[in-house]
């Protein structure tokens, strides 16, 4: 009896981790697939440990491009940081061909990294694309929300049709970190466009933790700022909280099929932490909420192995 | 002969009808000045001072140049004098910037790091050389400062208030040098503006940044990586 009882916990430890690090999402063919970091250059084993992470993944979940929230080179911007806290860590999927967008932090020399070609800017501080029909990304520069910049997205946003509209940017506009918090400063200016035209879903950095916010006027925001720094127990859970962690460095894969955006956010170890989907839904305009807002879904599909890439 | 009294009447008749204009209260002015300034379409109130930002062998301009009396004498709005005033240097040093490195590499996108330091390197020289006698004051002259100091002013009181100068502390850098032509050092945070006192800063051409350290405003050339001026204490 024994016996048995110590193979079933055996058993049930050995299929635990597994399942930990099992693929979450859809993997539809056709789909929009990615990865987030944020706060990531540091070029340390952490910021390494993240980065095979993503390699390994993408071999189950063949993910065609990477953005970044900001603070993607800490301290020194020497060509030799470059190779270190990027170049070097991300090597395998820059060399596998996965694009990197990147979005300016308060610790980036935004002259030297919006020309770097690697980072996909065009030179620009903010900058939108558009991997597929009917999704476009932006990458606004928060650290300094001007006229200028705000009336581009003005712009950009009108003529984005109806598409799924995804912002990424250094400061969070929802926060419950202790240190930093939420960016009101930002929010006032930036919420009331993101809200006439239907923004659905806002990723940033800044904080060195993980949280998922509870939709906010019907956009969905997460912040992911711990795929390299971690401040540990930074994380005052409150009301915004979906759900947050502050004890692992973390990196996120998503993917967007039709009106549906799933989620799966990995931690350094390669086990899931986080999982959901959010969906777009038609609903008539109302006054502060987003024209196109989402709504969280119950658990994504089932996991569903994908297709394994040969290398 | 007719006709020209007729014109001088109506000449008199507007001056007098503008210096009988109420002054505005300081609210008021700190929320029309930067629309004025910002605007591409409008005219300066007045006619700007000519200034020409200092290069090697001349001398800084005098920052005593009392545009505000000057505009008051002609009955035009003083805050709206001096914002033109600030944007007419601003121009002065796009001017000479655009003249300094028409023979210097662009800034362009590279996968090499090194090519785009070097770039800016060769920009910054070229612009620090160009400027060599550039001196602090020389854009922030005393009455743009106090002027800027009003504007911000309302933005710096109660809860917003206390918002903008927590977020002007968060990752703030330390030792900078408050020098004009330096490089703003490397590896520091830059430290965020904060959007409330951007929105009431005039709007600056590309690559010119604010930038708020301590309690002082920084103009950056960002794309050079020079700084350009500064304004100590702004923030109160």
């Amino acid at each position: 009896m024994h016996r048995l009882l110590y193979i079933a916990i055996l058993v049930s430890t050995l299929v635990l981790p597994v399942s930990a690090q099992e693929l979450r999402l859809p993997n539809k063919p056709g789909s929009v697939k990615f990865a987030v970091i944020g706060d990531t250059g540091t070029g340390d084993q952490n910021q390494r440990a993240i980065a095979n992470e993503l390699a390994s993944w993408r071999t189950r979940y063949p993910f065609d491009f990477v953005v970044m929230m900001g603070d993607n080179i800490y301290g020194g911007e020497k060509p030799s940081d470059f190779d270190k806290k990027f170049a070097g860590p991300y090597k395998p999927l820059l060399d596998a061909g996965v694009k990197f967008y990147a979005a300016l932090g308060n610790h980036d020399d935004a002259a030297v990294q919006r020309n770097y070609k690697p980072f996909n800017m065009n030179g620009e501080r903010f900058y939108s694309f558009k991997p597929q029909n009917n999704v476009r990304f932006f990458a606004l520069d928060s650290n300094y929300v001007d006229k200028a910049q705000l009336d581009w997205l003005n712009k950009e946003l009108t003529a984005s049709g109806s598409g799924w509209k995804i912002m990424f940017f250094h400061h969070p506009l929802y926060s419950s970190g202790e240190t930093h918090g939420s960016a009101e400063q930002q929010r006032g200016l930036l919420e009331p466009v993101f809200l006439k035209h239907g923004v659905n879903v806002v990723l940033s950095g800044h904080e060195h933790f993980y949280e998922r916010i509870k939709p906010q006027k019907g956009i969905a925001y997460f912040i992911i700022g711990s795929s390299a720094k971690l401040r540990k127990g930074d994380l005052q859970k409150s009301d915004l909280t979906a759900f947050g962690d502050d004890r692992e460095y973390a990196f996120m894969l998503m993917e967007i099929a039709g009106d549906e955006l799933f989620f799966q956010t990995i931690n350094q170890s390669g086990k899931t932490i986080d999982v959901g989907s959010v969906k777009r839904v038609s609903t008539e305009p109302a006054p502060g909420r987003s024209t196109q807002p989402v709504v969280p879904q119950a658990k994504p599909s089932p996991a569903q192995p994908g297709p394994r890439q040969s290398k | 002969m007719k006709l020209i009294r007729i014109l001088i009447v109506a000449v008199l008749t507007v001056s007098c009808n503008r210096a009988t204009t109420p002054e505005r209260t300081d609210h008021q002015s700190d929320e029309a000045a930067p629309r004025a300034a910002s605007s591409e379409t409008r005219q300066p109130a007045v006619t700007p001072q000519p200034t020409t930002l200092p290069s090697q062998g001349e001398k800084p301009v005098p920052a005593r140049t009392p545009i505000a009396d000057q505009a008051k004498a002609t009955g035009v709005n003083p805050d709206a004098a001096v914002l033109a005033d600030f944007t007419s240097r601003i121009n002065a040093y796009m001017k000479l910037r655009k003249e300094a490195i028409k023979d210097a590499p662009p800034l362009k996108e590279t996968k090499d790091p090194a090519k785009i330091k070097a770039a800016q390197d060769g920009m910054s020289r070229e612009i620090r050389a160009a400027r060599a006698n550039a001196a602090h004051g020389d854009i922030f002259t005393p009455e743009i400062t106090a002027q800027f100091r009003r504007m911000l002013s309302p933005e710096l009181k109660g809860d917003d208030g206390r918002d903008a100068k927590a977020i002007i502390k968060d990752d703030a850098p330390t030792n900078i040098t408050f020098k004009v032509n330096a490089k703003y050092p490397e590896g520091a945070p830059v430290p965020t503006v904060p959007a409330s006192l951007l929105v009431n800063l005039p709007t600056l051409p590309e690559p010119l940044q604010f930038r708020i350290i301590e309690k002082h405003l920084v103009l950056v050339d960002e794309d050079a990586d020079v700084i350009v001026d500064y304004a100590l204490n702004i923030i109160k």
